[in-house]
């Protein structure tokens, strides 16, 4: 995705580390506190007045951190360890998982989201993505359809048998010769859905490669699907649940995660459509009133929170008046509500229909 | 109540008798003799300060009433003569006479001849116990030497009527410990003066102990001095505070006073009672910017007792306040001014900051301790860091910035050992600054304040497989 080659990307940052360490040393041998600039990144605020730059992928500001401050020095205590371990698995060019790291000191970090945020300091600080520091997870993400490549000197054969479920490799770097035979990609949010698809044998009528990442995506699932995209150049549609955190892990594959914020430009992809499910198809398609649950307090609070981000205001409109629509009629339905009228309606009747529905708004 | 009101008279006239050798410019003696024969002891109290006049006297007269008649009749000897007088005045004074009755009895006076003196002497004779008014007398002095007033000499003397006829004497001079000019402050003064007291083992001693001082840094010392603004309203007053803070590693004699401290109080050069202004700025004070924590202060009489949560073992604090005025003033009784709070809590800040100044890592704040406890931590990664990396040339650039040798044989402990002093050292420092730096470094974008984010977006746990509707790996 850089294009630079791993081993040189291991020594550049082996030396921004040192850089760093020499640094703090500098300091403390002048009896200075040393002082860690840390960038913050956002994909979206909630600032509606102004045009904002949350696209402009821009740091949106930063953090000083001093040893004045006693929850400053707790951060930094986690980073230097992180970046010990990370300075380890670089040079000896092993990997290990967020996980492994929490397990290396539990009683330290005390918590993953502790050792999330070092990761992503650190990344912050030298400027890289989080499998340049060789830390990486196994993905939780699926793919079928018409693709075939090579990972890691295996070969993914979906061509030949495009009805058959793979994982989705973990990193993105081992993928080699990328072909396919796809008309489009669907993302799909549930592996539910997705399994309903394999069933249906939806790849064998329709060629296309169908993607899930299990609920919000894992960063090798947004990797992956964005490789697809820069590779392949084919259109994107996205078939989530109508709910708020359905269009929470859309937002996620178009603009990213705040948590990611600082990559958040390798992990979008901007181009995704909107399929469904939206309010409206509850009418279009009939739907029985059974099948519409009620939101939830915590659901309107969601949807009333994600109504403030900026982007909704000034990059996707039409998704905000859906979203509001939904917060209105205050209900909700999940995919599987479709399949009222027959258990193979999403397959054979749903999405081709709001697929040619989208190419034909595309031709006008 | 009787009791301590015939010593505290006899307290009153000794004060008195010192502003008035404070106020002539030289060198002055200050003699009580205390002649018993029992029941009656006659107490005369002699100076060579400038002279007094009535006015003084008069004075006491408000505090008498609860002296019961049996104590003393209220009858005071007097004689007095400032330098351009050419006679020595002599008066009786009873002071339980009724207002316009004859109070004041006029004695010939004594010719002088042309000698040139000035000085004042008190008799009274009081019915009291020797040993107890005795006790209080000497009491009293050593306080005297606290404050180190240059000029006056004191001297106690004893003549017991009884069947052994014995005499003594003791001559109360300020000791020369540590070197002090006639041109020294009135704070340098107090310092070596509370120095010597601690050193002393708070006067139980008659030299400084040197098991437990055996070298000069187990005593640290500072001082801070406030000044109020003269004004025609209000004259100018200044308030000096000292404190003292000794370590004894292992002490034989050290009493366990060890979470408490007894703040002296001094006003206008002579030993005073502890004020509630004085207990207000005390409580006030924010102690744990110095790693204190108070439990409460007491007034004790002639000194307040400090209660510390818990200090560290072998520690021990003492403090000294000394309220007066810029201007010598003869009536200490008269004067209706009194330091306030404010003024007295800069004085011991003054002090307190005085002290972390000049001593790293003493006092320090329970913040700047709670940091200090991340060092180790801090240490261990940094030298982690630096000892697991491939590169050599990285390796010794650190080993000098840290003063190391550059031999390739240094431990790990060693190199955790110099990055925690560092850290330390550095904490130490910060901590010293006034409060003003500690402000967070101001914004330099106007939106870097963090927006208010929906809280599921950050920072969630990763789940395993699972539940797939709502699992947020990342």
């Amino acid at each position: 995705m850089e294009g630079i080659r791993s081993s040189t990307r291991s020594r550049d940052l082996l030396r921004k580390i040192k850089e760093f360490t020499l640094s703090i040393l500098e300091d403390l041998s002048e009896g200075l506190s040393p002082l860690i600039f840390i960038q913050s990144f956002r994909t979206y605020c909630t600032n509606l007045d102004l045009i904002c730059s949350c696209r402009s992928n821009q740091p949106s500001g930063h953090e000083i951190l001093t040893f004045q401050k006693e929850s400053h020095v707790h951060r930094i205590d986690v980073l230097l360890r992180v970046l010990l371990i990370v300075q380890q698995l670089l040079q000896e060019n092993k990997h290990a998982s967020k996980r492994d790291i929490y397990y290396m000191h539990p009683l330290i970090f005390s918590d993953q989201s502790v050792v999330d945020r070092a990761i992503n300091d650190i990344c912050i600080l030298l400027q890289c993505s989080r499998h340049n520091l060789n830390v990486v997870s196994v993905g939780n993400g699926l793919v079928m359809g018409w693709l075939r490549f090579f990972e890691a000197g295996r070969k993914f054969d979906c061509i030949n048998s495009p009805n058959t479920a793979h994982t989705v490799p973990v990193l993105v770097e081992d993928v080699k010769d990328l072909v396919s035979a796809a008309l489009y990609i669907l993302v799909v949010e549930k592996e539910s859905v997705f399994q309903r698809l394999e069933n249906d044998k939806f790849c064998s009528k329709n060629r296309c490669i169908v993607i899930t990442g299990r609920g919000y995506p894992d960063v090798p699932t947004r990797r992956f699907l964005r490789l697809l995209v820069d590779k392949l150049c084919l259109p994107v549609y996205c078939l989530v649940d109508c709910d708020p955190y359905g269009f929470d892990i859309l937002a996620t594959y178009r603009f990213g995660s705040m948590q990611m914020a600082y990559d958040a430009k390798f992990l979008r992809v901007p181009q995704i459509q909107w399929l469904g499910a939206f309010p409206s198809d509850s009418e279009n398609y009939d739907l029985p009133k059974q099948c519409l649950l009620p939101l939830t307090i915590e659901d309107k609070r969601k949807t009333e929170a994600m109504l403030q981000r900026c982007y909704l205001h000034q990059e996707v409109p039409d998704w905000r008046s859906e979203l509001e629509l939904m917060l209105q009629r205050g209900t909700k339905f999940e995919i599987e509500a479709l399949s009222v009228h027959s258990l193979s309606f999403l397959s054979e009747v749903y999405i081709p229909g709001k697929i040619q529905e989208i190419k034909s708004i595309c031709q006008v | 109540m009787d009791i301590s009101s015939v010593q505290k008279l006899c307290i009153d006239l000794i004060s008195s008798a010192v502003q008035r050798c404070r106020l002539s410019e030289d060198l002055c003696r200050l003699s009580v003799v205390l002649k018993s024969s029992p029941p009656i002891i006659r107490v005369s109290i002699s100076d060579t300060g400038t002279g007094s006049c009535l006015e003084e006297f008069q004075d006491l007269k408000c505090n008498r009433e609860g002296i019961g008649t049996e104590k003393w009749d209220g009858l005071l000897s007097i004689k007095t003569t400032s330098i351009s007088d050419n006679k020595i005045y002599h008066y009786h004074l009873n002071l339980r006479g009724s207002v316009s009755a004859r109070r004041l009895t006029r004695l010939p006076s004594i010719l002088k001849n042309d000698a040139k003196f000035s000085g004042t002497e008190v008799c009274l004779s009081i019915s009291e116990t020797i040993d107890a008014l005795l006790n209080d007398i000497k009491h009293y002095f050593q306080k005297m030497l606290i404050l180190k007033i240059p000029s006056v000499a004191a001297e106690l003397v004893i003549e017991r009527g009884d069947a052994s006829g014995l005499r003594c004497q003791n001559v109360f001079l300020p000791n020369e410990c540590s070197p002090l000019n006639f041109s020294s402050s009135n704070v340098e003064r107090l310092k070596s003066g509370l120095e010597e007291y601690v050193l002393k083992h708070r006067n139980s001693l008659n030299n400084k102990c040197d098991s437990c001082f055996c070298s000069r840094e187990k005593l640290k010392i500072s001082s801070g001095v406030a000044r109020s603004m003269e004004s025609h309203r209000s004259p100018g007053l200044i308030v000096e505070a000292v404190i003292a803070i000794s370590e004894h590693s292992e002490s034989l004699c050290f009493r366990s006073s060890g979470n408490k401290t007894e703040v002296l109080h001094f006003k206008d050069f002579s030993p005073s009672s502890v004020s509630i202004a004085s207990l207000n700025a005390l409580t006030s004070i924010d102690w744990r910017s110095y790693g204190l924590t108070l439990v409460s202060a007491v007034d004790q009489v002639d000194h307040a007792l400090i209660e510390w949560e818990s200090l560290p073992p072998y520690l021990h604090i003492d403090m000294v306040i000394h309220c007066y005025h810029k201007q010598v003033i003869t009536f200490p009784g008269k004067c209706k001014y009194q330091p306030d709070r404010h003024l007295i809590k800069k004085g011991v800040k003054l002090a307190l900051d005085d002290l972390k100044e000049k001593h790293t890592g003493l006092l320090l704040s329970a913040h700047a301790v709670k940091i200090c406890s991340y060092a180790p931590d801090l240490a261990s990664s940094i030298a982690g860091i630096i000892l697991s990396s491939n590169d050599v040339k990285f390796r010794s650039k650190c080993s000098l910035l840290l003063e190391l040798s550059q031999s390739q044989e240094i431990g790990k402990q060693t190199v955790e050992d110099r990055i925690k002093e560092k850290i330390i050292s550095v904490i130490e420092t910060n901590d010293r600054k006034p409060e003003k730096i500690k402000e967070a470094a101001p914004f330099l974008f106007e939106d870097d304040r963090p927006q208010d984010l929906d809280p599921a977006d950050l920072y969630l746990e990763e789940h395993e497989g699972g539940d797939d509707v709502f699992s947020f790996p990342d």
